[in-house]
């Protein structure tokens, strides 16, 4: 038969039943409370009983009470007409809203795939999407534009970046540099080249134009000119260009502990040879390397590239003032470098696996090799999580590269600091550093004929030099000449001044 | 390549070495400071069999 509403979820439902014990009173209670005499249906000795006042029984809440008193031997039950006593599952979608009560429904109650199971939004969320939040214990929905991280900064100026001079501004030594077949710090500050036996290059600090100043966001870069080719490298010959980190500059990597950190390499390079090229990562204390290649795509194009570097948790960088971790970029290697297989985790040095896959550079003098904008970062970044490069101003990074090198005296007719004579033969000075350099430095002259000179007591004596550091510390040297040959009046003071365009001083205590 | 290095003095006694280079009017004055590379440079040279030269 049909049915006049829902239809039962499973059967009929069964009323439930109260049994009595009877005595001699007329008051019982009830299993469950009622509204009145007519929601329950009583029988005493079978017999059916009319509800109602001044009739047979009246009931309220769980209150039964007898117009006459039964017996003990009475047989009394009564039926809850109103009272269903069965469990019933809704039908499917049956449960609205309604038949919720509110803050009903607690987390046991929701699925654990209630996200998981949801389809995926495949890009980042619009700003007014919603997430919900607990806001100290109260659920409330908050727009993406109030969470998402602040759009990434595209210029990070006045920053202290742990390459040093990666943008490739300062070359206090010269922009251009040319028949270079070993190694040495040639042009740009803090990058050392280093060549054995494959071929003669033209080293020179480019400045960008506009179009590759828009593509790679600086100005300047290192360049490498093969002038010579060496086609064919011999088995230990190998060409690369080198920045090297001061260890104590390198505790933050935490290299020898568990907690040590991986390091993301990042760089522009512009090469006319393409194929791979590999990074090295080399730990001067413990001999230990990681490499990493790259490939050039395109002839002559600038690329960014971004090189991962695991964590060390074995090699330790001692914590001082010597050289860390330098970081050589391969432009060519012989056999004796790739014979192996690339060293891709850290481990103790083994030569044959330093450089293995990479292209020569140096085989023909159409080529160039070009590279800027070299950065380290701590942690693992991919191309589109690289932070920005931490630009500096140019006399930030200035100071920073004369930690290691500087050269204040370059020409003609320029005060080195003020002078005394010793004796008739000797004669010295005290020069201030720029800043604190990391050893006490060497000093790095020209020298010729009059190429210097003591000016004082209203004389000037030339001399040819060189000027010695006598003494030094990190923070000043006394510079003397020795060879006056009695020209000095003894105690007399004066300046030391250069004499010639080709005079220069400067001091270095390069890594 | 380093063409000679010979002993700086001052006042009669040695201060620094001077390193001169082959075709190279360049001439490096090193402290005596082990922390520095042209020092260790030195004493790699003088490992190999070379000597360094009295002052003049």
């Amino acid at each position: 038969m049909g049915y006049v509403g829902n239809k039962p979820a499973l059967n009929y439902t069964s009323f439930a039943v109260q049994h009595f014990t009877t005595s001699a009173t007329t008051s019982y209670s009830l299993d469950h409370a009622v509204n009145n005499e007519n929601d329950i249906r009583l029988v005493i000795n079978n017999v059916v009983q009319q509800p109602g006042s001044g009739k047979a029984y009246t009931a309220t809440g769980t209150t039964l009470t007898l117009s006459a008193a039964t017996s003990g031997t009475d047989t009394m039950y009564c039926v809850f007409l109103g009272k269903a006593v069965q469990t019933v599952n809704p039908s499917q979608a049956s449960v609205g809203t309604s038949q919720l009560v509110a803050d009903s429904v607690t987390e046991a109650k929701l699925n654990d795939d209630v996200i998981s199971g949801q389809g995926a939004l495949g890009a980042e969320p619009a700003d007014t999407d919603e997430f919900l939040i607990s806001d100290a214990g109260v659920l409330k929905r908050v727009d993406y534009s109030h969470i998402k991280a602040p759009a990434a900064v595209s210029l990070r100026p006045n920053a202290e970046p742990l390459i040093i001079n990666g943008s490739m501004n300062v070359a206090q030594r010269s922009t251009s540099v040319a028949s270079i077949t070993g190694s040495a710090y040639n042009t740009v500050d803090r990058w050392k080249t280093t060549i054995y036996t494959a071929g003669t290059w033209t080293q020179t600090q480019e400045t960008l134009s506009a179009a590759d100043l828009n593509t790679t966001g600086h100005k300047r870069s290192l360049k490498m000119d093969c002038t010579t080719a060496d086609a064919s490298l011999g088995a230990s010959d190998a060409i690369h260009l080198q920045t090297r980190l001061e260890a104590q500059d390198c505790q933050l990597f935490q290299y020898g502990t568990a907690s040590a950190e991986k390091l993301t390499l990042a760089f522009w390079v512009k090469a006319t040879k393409t194929g791979t090229n590999i990074v090295e990562a080399y730990e001067f204390d413990d001999d230990r390397i990681c490499c990493q290649s790259y490939t050039v795509d395109t002839t002559d194009t600038w690329e960014q590239k971004v090189l991962n570097f695991p964590a060390d948790t074995t090699g330790v960088i001692d914590d001082n003032t010597g050289a860390g971790i330098s970081f050589n970029f391969y432009m060519g290697a012989g056999t004796d470098y790739t014979s192996g297989t690339l060293q891709t985790t850290w481990a103790a040095r083994t030569d044959a696996n330093r450089a293995v896959g990479q292209v020569n550079n140096a085989d023909s003098t159409s080529n160039n090799f070009e590279i800027t904008g070299v950065q380290l970062e701590v942690g693992e970044y991919t191309s589109s999580t690289l932070p920005s490069f931490q630009h500096e101003s140019y006399g930030d990074n200035l100071s920073r590269c004369q930690r290691y090198y500087s050269r204040p005296i370059d020409g003609d007719s320029q005060g080195i600091c003020t002078a005394a004579a010793y004796n008739t033969n000797d004669g010295f000075g005290i020069y201030l550093f720029p800043v604190r350099m990391r050893s006490a430095p060497s000093l790095v002259t020209t020298n010729g004929t009059n190429y210097y000179k003591f000016v004082g007591n209203n004389t000037s004596v030339n001399f040819d030099g060189p000027l010695v550091i006598s003494t030094a510390t990190e923070s000043s040297g006394q510079l003397a000449f020795s060879s006056f040959s009695g020209a000095l009046t003894q105690n007399m003071g004066g300046a030391f001044r250069t004499g010639s365009a080709s005079a220069s001083l400067a001091f270095s205590s390069e890594l | 390549m380093i063409k000679k290095v010979k002993k700086n003095n001052f006042a009669g006694e040695l201060v620094s070495y001077q390193i001169t280079y082959e075709n190279s009017n360049v001439s490096v004055s090193v402290p005596l400071d082990e922390a520095n590379t042209d020092y260790q440079e030195i004493q790699e040279w003088v490992a190999e069999g070379n000597t360094i030269e009295e002052a003049d």
